[in-house]
């Protein structure tokens, strides 16, 4: 199979999803066999299109497969794929963690109502993100992006017996559109310049200055927006840590390693426009780092496992955002490739504990677990020290790259601040570790009863353990050279005027970046390390209310409950007003009652009187005949 | 020959007699028989156009027979109307007839 197949990759988990949701409930198992095999296929498929791809000889150039889909007037529009090699990581991306987590699934899932409705909708799911990422035109990835955040919706909603899930759904989804409304605009403003939906064709463009500055960092803007909303950048972050009311998987799937990185995908893709457009990388950048600083402090003072691995989330995405911004796509994409193999493994080793522990993800009542869960807590271990970034680990490595990038591109002072988000994710991360696998356990009745989860979940941990600690090394020329890609991933992923460039080790940022997460670390140790609640709490007790702060979250979900309360409720009464008065009462019953009136005025001049009716034909039919003549002459 | 002018002024005749019986008369069933009267002075008029403008070709005679064939059809309807009437009220009288309004 050639790489200009490769829209068989999205075909099949839809056909898939088809299946499963028209026939998966009569089927043993709910057909959840049938989830693995249709990602599974993508998943084997993925490495046609990548051998295909890096075979094409002398260069690895883009693979461009379209259809004409319709034909309005002179305007022809054309879907189809554009694979290069954002494109092809993406693909190794979603399928990989989407396999895992299906896998994961079949465990974790066991039981549970809607089995197969779980599944089918996984399927769609992995189906909409394969055609997010390989879409070459604006309209293609409008509807993916709507589709993903359909499949978000419904699985975020999965338990809607529970009004906390339901309420989690509908903000999640409204939160998103509020961006997507931007991203909307955004694709129309670039199609109004360009007359296309044509990603390169509208690169091009912009490259070629046909677009006028201001009107292009508008546009640019407005679909960055759409990005924010997507990837949880603040402040549209609000949505993601309430988002985890879904299953775990779905967490470890949808809202760690594949959907909220869209946003990320979608900016790089468009990244040469961004750089043509003066201060919108610099946006870019700032968005990214107070999205690190403030979720990094959000984590901190959070209990809940699946809540503090949301907000290192968008934090993780506020670093890719960063190196986007420093104008390096290779490096947003390899971070965007290791966190989605080490969160996907951090959110499933969480499901592991929550289901082996029925269902308690309270830090709080738990702890002591390694020894309990030997594979859980090792695999968990490898994602905690990949995620807060210790060498060799795969986050060291890319969180590394991006440090490296944005002193390049914006100098020292935002590398101070990215450095202070670096070591808030080192000391979340290890009290996270600490508090749930070491010490005592805090609960002992939940400690009694839990046990290692099935092969069937600890297989995937495993695996992903394994991606977690050596899929950073891909950054090095001869790994990449050995797994048959042109050098490393600076590479293998670059903008088209910068060129590739080989990775050669910073000694110094690397340094910099060990001495952050050993700092992190070693604070979080001295604060929870053997269940010390003196030093555990001497946050909440030097300074409540900056403590209080950290918890709620620095006020964000009260701000904007006080701004739809007021802004919003005030004017839908004036609205409602409006409709109820004039549009109502004036316009709907006033035009009936105008109706009424004249009717019965006018009723009186029907008699009911046969040679009345028939009077008046022969008089309008004489009438008729001399106007007639009149106007013949 | 009768020139055509002749059949458009008879035509026309009874044509101007249907109307007058139409607008003038009470009783249903002389209303009727005047709308016959009209129908008959129409038929009229095809037939004389067709003999002397078209001839050779029957487009006038065939709406003169559909001419016939819709007037019986409608009598036949009009009539059964008129029996109800006179059945109901006890009268044929059209002015009589005068509740089918506000």
């Amino acid at each position: 199979m050639g790489a200009e197949q490769a829209w068989l990759l999205a075909a099949i988990p839809a056909g898939f999803f088809l299946l499963l949701s028209f026939f998966g409930r009569p089927m043993p198992r709910g057909g959840d066999y049938f989830g693995v095999i249709s990602i599974g296929t993508s998943f084997v498929l993925f490495f046609f299109v990548l051998a295909d791809f890096l075979d094409t000889p002398g260069k690895v150039g883009p693979i461009v497969n379209s259809i004409e889909w319709s034909n309005i007037g002179d305007f022809h529009l054309r879907m189809g794929i554009y694979i290069d090699p954002i494109t092809i990581t993406m693909f190794g991306v979603v399928t990989t963690v989407a396999l895992m987590v299906n896998i994961f699934s079949i465990g974790y899932m066991k039981g549970e109502p809607r089995y197969y409705w779980f599944f089918a909708v996984l399927q769609m799911f992995a189906a909409s993100m394969l055609m997010l990422v390989m879409a070459d035109n604006l309209l293609l990835v409008y509807i993916s992006w709507e589709l993903v955040g359909v499949c978000s919706f419904l699985l975020i909603g999965f338990y809607w017996e529970k009004r906390s899930a339901t309420e989690a759904a509908k903000k999640a989804f409204i939160t998103t559109r509020v961006g997507d409304v931007g991203l909307l605009i955004g694709i129309i403003l670039l199609f109004k310049a360009t007359g296309t939906f044509n990603i390169q064709e509208i690169i091009h463009a912009a490259e070629a200055g046909e677009i006028g500055q201001a009107y292009l960092f508008i546009a640019v803007m407005a679909i960055f927006l759409g990005c924010m909303g997507k990837s949880a950048q603040v402040p549209f972050h609000v949505w993601l840590p309430d988002a985890m009311e879904g299953p775990t998987p779905v967490s470890a799937l949808i809202h760690a390693a594949t959907m909220v990185v869209a946003g990320v995908y979608l900016t790089a893709r468009l990244l040469p426009v961004f750089a043509v457009a003066d201060g919108a990388l610099l946006v870019v950048t700032i968005v990214g780092l107070t999205t690190a600083l403030l979720t990094g402090f959000m984590a901190l003072a959070q209990t809940d496992i699946k809540k503090v691995l949301a907000y290192s989330t968008v934090g993780q995405l506020g670093f890719m955002f960063v190196a986007l911004g420093a104008g390096n796509p290779s490096v947003a994409m390899f971070h965007l490739a290791t966190h989605a193999f080490f969160k996907a493994l951090l959110f499933l080793g969480s499901g592991s504990v929550i289901h082996a522990t029925h269902h308690n993800q309270e830090m709080d009542k738990l702890g002591g677990l390694w020894k309990k869960m030997p594979i859980t807590g090792t695999t968990f271990f490898v994602g905690s020290l990949a995620l807060a970034g210790v060498i060799p680990f795969a986050g060291f490595w890319s969180k590394d790259e991006i440090f490296v990038a944005l002193n390049e591109a914006w100098g020292g002072w935002a590398v101070l601040l990215l450095g202070l988000a670096a070591v808030m994710t080192a000391f979340y991360t290890t009290r996270l570790f600490i508090r749930t696998f070491m010490g005592k356990p805090k609960d002992e009745h939940v400690y009694e009863h839990t046990h290692e989860s099935g092969f069937v979940m600890t297989g995937p941990l495993i695996f992903l353990g394994i991606l977690a600690a050596v899929s950073g090394f891909v950054v090095f020329h001869g790994v990449g050279k050995a797994i048959g890609f042109p050098g490393g991933i600076t590479e293998f992923i670059f903008l088209e005027h910068h060129g590739p460039h080989r990775y050669e080790m910073d000694w110094g940022f690397a340094a910099g970046s060990i001495g952050m997460a050993t700092v992190g670390i070693w604070a979080a140790a001295w604060m929870y390390w053997g269940n010390s609640t003196r030093r555990s709490t001497v946050l909440a007790e030097w300074s409540p209310g900056l403590y209080d702060m950290l918890q709620k979250k620095f006020y964000f979900d009260e701000l904007y409950q006080a701004a739809i309360d007021r802004g919003v409720l005030g004017f839908s009464y004036v609205v409602a007003w409006f409709d109820r008065y004039v549009v109502n009462d004036t316009g709907v019953d006033g035009s009936a009652q105008a109706t009424g009136f004249a009717g019965g005025v006018l009723k009186y001049l029907q008699t009911g009187r046969v040679p009345n009716y028939a009077m008046a034909i022969a008089l309008g039919v004489a009438g008729l005949a001399v106007a007639g003549l009149v106007v013949r002459g | 020959m009768v020139p055509l002018e002749n059949y458009l002024v008879l035509s026309a005749i009874v044509f101007a007699l249907g109307v007058y019986g139409v607008l003038a008369r009470r009783n249903a069933v002389l209303v009727l028989m005047a709308i016959e009267l009209m129908l008959n002075a129409v038929s009229l008029n095809f037939i004389a156009f067709a003999a002397y403008l078209d001839p050779g070709k029957i487009t006038g005679a065939i709406f003169a027979v559909f001419i016939i064939t819709v007037a019986a059809a409608e009598v036949g309807l009009a009539l059964a109307i008129v029996i109800r009437l006179f059945r109901n009220r006890a009268t044929s009288n059209v002015d009589e007839a005068a509740i089918l309004k506000w």
